[in-house]
């Protein structure tokens, strides 16, 4: 009856043991580059898993990179993950943000500069960043962006995020938003969506 | 109960008021809606219940949804084909051109219409508008 | 008990919205009546004066509180045969795929966090009772937890008759010894047959000793770490799954909020995660 007559001694996986240094993470093979991007979670290794990100072809291998330079949460690997955002390979930059997403206190002090940043592309997937952050400071970041933008599709960003983190202060934005862009059936949606919202959060507080 | 008459849509973007947004449109033009929030859930969805169309957004967590589209494509599956319009806030010929690689029947820059989502859903589910 | 708190719509679907992005989980309509219950047990435990100040709580996650709120609409309670649509998945569709090619040599399954120890002795006596091949594979399976006094109660056995509730009297008779009226004990045999140690889902240092499995059961635990842990803990496990090898994760979880390590597998009774082959999706 019983299941084993003795314990094994367990396999380990190859990847474990392998290469254990920045040039393991350049030129090895997949599970080596694995195994190194993950031993590199130090603030000495930031610079080499930023640099191997560009290269990196095998999305396995990127994402091990991305949660190690997360989980050394720095201003300089937040550094070395921001400007791929900006990437034209969707899997890429969507990867980027889901690693500054794992690093919340890392990313603050960018958060004001990427939301102005000239490029709107920037700036939408920066809305979504600000989710992690406390809602008082979250309502006074993007109240302050939805003044000051001219891309209904930013705004609409902003909007999604507020709904959900969004205080009272942000309504008179909400509402001058809506008047900018009221010829814009989506955004039009989205503001009284998220105006309600708040607004019954705001009825709570005072009742 | 679900309406097996009705045309199923699956709606695949991670900004909650735009899922809320399509699908009181989609429900308005006769199609039964079901959402996923990222490429991953998406594929998961499918496995269970098929859809006849998809209305899938670039930029979400954990999967976008041109990699979405790349894993579906690859699929032994009937479902591999179903077809997609991927909205995008990126209206670079790039950007398009790379959605059309990835599998993508219809490309359009965001913000969408209530016009645009049920003619392009009757476009793709051979029903007219 | 109070009478639950009735939130507006809108702060209803503030809610769902945000436990559907940050779990997955359908919090709909039909389920109000027990989310404003649960609100109102949640806000007079947390001190929280109104839905405003509970959810910037929730959303911050203070003291692990998304867990706190959805534990009560998960089946938190440990006991042998739970989840038996993962078992009979186990038997009829992951082994079978595991061991196509192979007709003996060892099979690892691994409970992570197995608590006190009724998920890898239910392993044990469903694996005995269903699966034909069970004398064929040398069969290894581990229970890990982060908490070492747990381990002391899996590795003592002992269970009162609430664990025992869903197995049938005859499977009771024949693998456990009766203590006394309301405690039984796994039979030497069976405790032989699973092996416990400690280890931290977070730490590779702790996983990566337990080597590669055919079979991860690790439910309701990933879903409730932060992004930056969860990472880790995903790719953990992706170390500890040979190529192939399957990840089961709780019924309300999905992978879609863990992880794109793994592809999604849908078999007769379960939805399963798996580790790809060599050369898989890329």
């Amino acid at each position: 009856m019983p299941l084993i007559r003795k314990p094994s001694t367990p396999p380990t996986a190859a990847a474990a043991a392998a290469g254990q240094t920045a040039a393991a993470l350049v030129s090895g093979t997949a599970d080596e580059r694995w195994a190194a991007a993950r031993s590199l979670a130090t603030p000495e290794g930031v610079a080499a898993l930023g640099e191997a990100l560009a290269a990196e072809g095998d999305p396995r291998v990127r994402e091990a990179i991305l949660t190690s330079l997360a989980r050394v949460a720095s201003t300089d690997s937040a550094q070395a993950v921001i400007p791929y955002i900006r990437s034209d390979d969707a899997a890429l930059r969507t990867g980027a943000l889901d690693a500054l997403r794992a690093m919340p206190q890392a990313v603050a002090e960018s958060l004001p500069g990427l939301l102005s940043d000239p490029d709107p592309d920037v700036r939408l997937l920066a809305c979504e960043l600000v989710r992690e952050v406390p809602g008082a400071e979250a309502t006074r970041l993007l109240a302050t962006l939805l003044d000051g933008e001219a891309e209904s599709n930013v705004c609409a960003a902003a909007v999604d995020v507020l709904a959900e983190v969004g205080g009272p202060e942000c309504l008179p934005a909400l509402a001058r938003c809506a008047e900018r862009f009221g010829h814009e059936p989506f955004l039009g949606f989205a503001i009284k969506v998220a105006s309600e919202r708040i607004g019954a959060q705001a009825a709570d507080r005072l009742g | 109960m679900a309406d097996l008459a009705k045309k199923r849509v699956l709606v695949i973007d991670d900004a909650s008021l735009v899922r809320m947004y399509y699908r009181d449109a989609l429900e308005r033009a006769g199609y039964e809606v079901d959402e996923a929030l990222n490429g991953l859930e998406a594929l998961e969805k499918l496995l269970v219940a098929p859809a006849d169309l998809l209305i899938v957004d670039v930029n979400m967590p954990q999967m976008d949804g041109l990699t979405f589209l790349k894993v579906l494509r690859r699929q032994d599956l009937p479902l591999a084909a179903t077809p997609a319009l991927v909205t995008s806030t990126e209206a670079a010929p790039q950007d398009k051109a790379a959605a059309q690689a990835a599998g993508a029947n219809f490309y359009l820059v965001k913000p969408l219409t209530p016009e645009m989502l049920a003619d392009y859903a009757g476009r793709m589910s051979g029903r007219p508008a | 008990m109070a009478e639950p708190i009735q939130v507006s719509e809108e702060e209803y679907s503030r809610l769902s919205d945000f436990l559907y992005r940050r779990t997955g989980m359908v919090f709909n309509e039909t389920k109000r009546y027990y989310v404003e219950r649960r609100l109102t047990d949640r806000m007079a435990v947390t001190g929280a004066s109104s839905f405003a100040s509970y959810f910037a709580r929730l959303r911050s996650d203070a003291n692990g509180e998304i867990e706190q709120f959805i534990n009560a609409f998960t089946v938190n309670e440990t006991y042998f045969y739970r989840e038996d649509d993962q078992l009979r998945c186990l038997t009829s569709d992951l082994l079978a795929e595991r061991t196509a090619r192979r007709r003996s040599g060892a099979v690892r399954i691994w409970s992570v966090p197995c608590a006190t120890g009724e998920e890898p002795y239910s392993i044990a006596m469903w694996l005995l009772e269903t699966w034909p091949q069970v004398d064929a594979f040398e069969i290894e399976i581990i229970g890990s937890d982060i908490d070492t006094r747990v381990l002391q109660a899996a590795e003592a056995g002992v269970f009162g008759r609430r664990a025992l509730m869903r197995l049938p009297p005859e499977l009771i008779e024949k693998y456990f010894e009766r203590l006394d009226e309301d405690s039984w004990r796994i039979i030497e045999d069976l405790r032989g047959s699973v092996r416990f140690t400690p280890a931290n889902l977070i730490e590779a240092s702790e996983t990566r000793p337990h080597g590669q499995f055919d079979v991860i059961f690790c439910r309701n635990v990933l879903i409730y770490f932060d992004e930056a842990s969860r990472r880790q803990a995903a790719e953990n496990l992706y170390e500890n799954l040979a190529p192939g090898g399957f990840i089961c994760l709780g019924h309300s979880e999905s992978m879609s909020r863990i992880s794109p390590l793994f592809e999604v597998r849908r078999f007769a009774d379960a939805i399963v995660y798996q580790r790809p082959k060599e050369g898989g999706r890329g």
